[in-house]
């Protein structure tokens, strides 16, 4: 009897994980930030472009942690994929999948 | 647990027949295999628009006043709202550009042929929709550079002989881009595109499985039979790794390039210099550029206009115009393809010279 594997699940809640932990981090960062904003009000004049990226060092080193933790879990699942795809097509060589349907 | 619900919602929805179908389901394994995978990131960026555009809509208002002041506070105020924008932003163009990778190899395989017509019309329909998704929202922001490249975009299907005029007010919702061109957009962009695109798509990938996928030219003359792998797990799981990288190529361009916001646009002040579509309209803004004011009796614009919707006419036809049998190869259609793509390049990077 084949036995399945739980990588799969594995590298799912790994993925959440990091992600989750990405997601805390930058959004610390940007909390420390708005905070900072809204204990100075100062009337400003209208810009004349506005850009979304970050400005400060924080947000900045928020941003590159989350993008890092992005990649490694990124490239962590595409690992256990490989893993995955080498065992099915293994058996759909063996014809595991036809044997299962009669 | 899991059993007793799956059979729960087996016995109400008849799942297994949908399962039966996906692991029966097989996807051809050859050289070219890596074309398939272009249906399903065009799936995924789609799936990313609908989600960031949900969460875009509980702060953006679409009125004159308050458009482009919205839309700074998604940039400034909101939490991670700049991140959002820009993935919406950035997910568009990719989904486009997927969309047009994905034709263009359709087109070059020739796998719109019988009996996959209906599936190349609604591929074009979808690619219409897309433009139009790009069009619509390119305004939404309504800063000075939005608003003046509708100006002109919307005043493009004027040139068309007699309805021409009646177009561009309809686009507008009058003679000239106002508050009401914004609205009309935004509901053209967040409530009609939407329900046509789902239409169409459903549509599409209908056909997608009942005639099959196609197979190359040259695999479809050969006599032994091509090596097939099932649909689900074995091409689902490469497919997952194909939307996990594109997933972070998008996060990481989406991070380190945001989208810039203008200051509100000023109906009554002249149109700002170097005013540019998006880059997927560059080289038909180009094509207009180059046509002179008049050629032999006509207007120059007309012309061009007329030119391109011919052109589009005839794309949208194409598997009635090369409808050899399968294996023949149509090779002025494939060159035209080709043609059609170093245009398309020429003209954008003219366009931003």
């Amino acid at each position: 009897m084949i036995k399945k594997r739980p990588s799969f699940l594995l590298a799912a809640f790994l993925f959440l994980l990091l992600l989750s932990w990405g997601g805390v981090f930058y959004c610390s960062a940007q909390q420390g930030v708005a905070q900072v904003q809204t204990s100075t009000p100062q009337e400003k004049e209208e810009p004349e472009k506005i850009v979304g990226d970050p400005q400060d060092a924080k947000q900045k080193t928020g941003i590159l942690v989350f993008v890092a933790w992005m990649w490694i879990s990124v490239f962590v699942i595409v690992y256990f994929l490989r893993l995955k795809i080498k065992e099915a097509d293994r058996l759909y060589r063996l014809r595991f999948y036809s044997a299962k349907k009669t | 647990m899991r059993k007793g619900i799956q059979s729960w919602l087996d016995e109400r929805f008849g799942l297994t027949g949908i399962t039966d179908f996906l692991t029966k389901k097989t996807v051809p394994l050859h050289k070219h295999t890596i074309w398939y995978y272009t249906g399903s990131a065009i799936l995924l960026f789609f799936a990313i628009q609908v989600v960031t555009g949900f969460m875009l809509i509980l702060y953006y208002k679409p009125t004159l006043e308050m458009a482009n002041a919205s839309v700074a506070r998604i940039m400034t105020d909101v939490p991670l709202g700049w991140i959002i924008r820009s993935v919406h932003s950035w997910s568009a163009s990719f989904m486009i550009t997927f969309v047009f990778v994905h034709l263009l190899s359709i087109w070059i395989a020739k796998s719109y042929r019988r009996p996959r017509e209906l599936t190349w019309m609604s591929g074009v329909l979808l690619l219409l929709i897309s433009l139009l998704f790009g069009f619509t929202g390119y305004l939404l922001p309504w800063d000075d550079l939005s608003f003046s490249a509708t100006k002109v975009g919307t005043d493009i299907p004027r040139a068309i002989p007699v309805v021409g005029a009646w177009v561009t007010r309809l686009l507008r919702g009058g003679d000239d881009v106002t508050g009401d061109t914004l609205t009309r957009f935004f509901g053209i962009h967040v409530c009609m595109l939407p329900v046509f695109l789902f239409l169409l798509l459903a549509i599409h990938i209908y056909l997608v499985q009942k005639q099959g996928m196609s197979l190359p030219l040259e695999a479809e003359g050969k006599q032994e039979k091509v090596k097939e792998i099932p649909f689900w797990p074995n091409f689902v799981f490469r497919e997952m790794i194909v939307w996990l990288l594109l997933v972070g190529i998008l996060f990481s361009v989406a991070i380190f390039f945001p989208p810039s916001l203008e200051k509100a646009a000023d109906v009554m002040a002249p149109a700002p210099e170097g005013i540019k579509p998006e880059w997927y309209f560059l080289f038909l803004f180009q094509t207009l550029k180059i046509f002179p004011a008049h050629v032999l009796f006509i207007s120059g614009e007309m012309l061009a206009v007329l030119l391109m919707i011919f052109a589009g006419v005839l794309f949208f036809f194409l598997p009635f115009f090369d409808n050899k049998p399968t294996g023949t190869k149509g090779k002025i259609i494939t060159l035209l393809a080709y043609v059609f793509i170093l245009y398309a390049l020429v003209m954008s990077v003219w366009s931003l010279l």
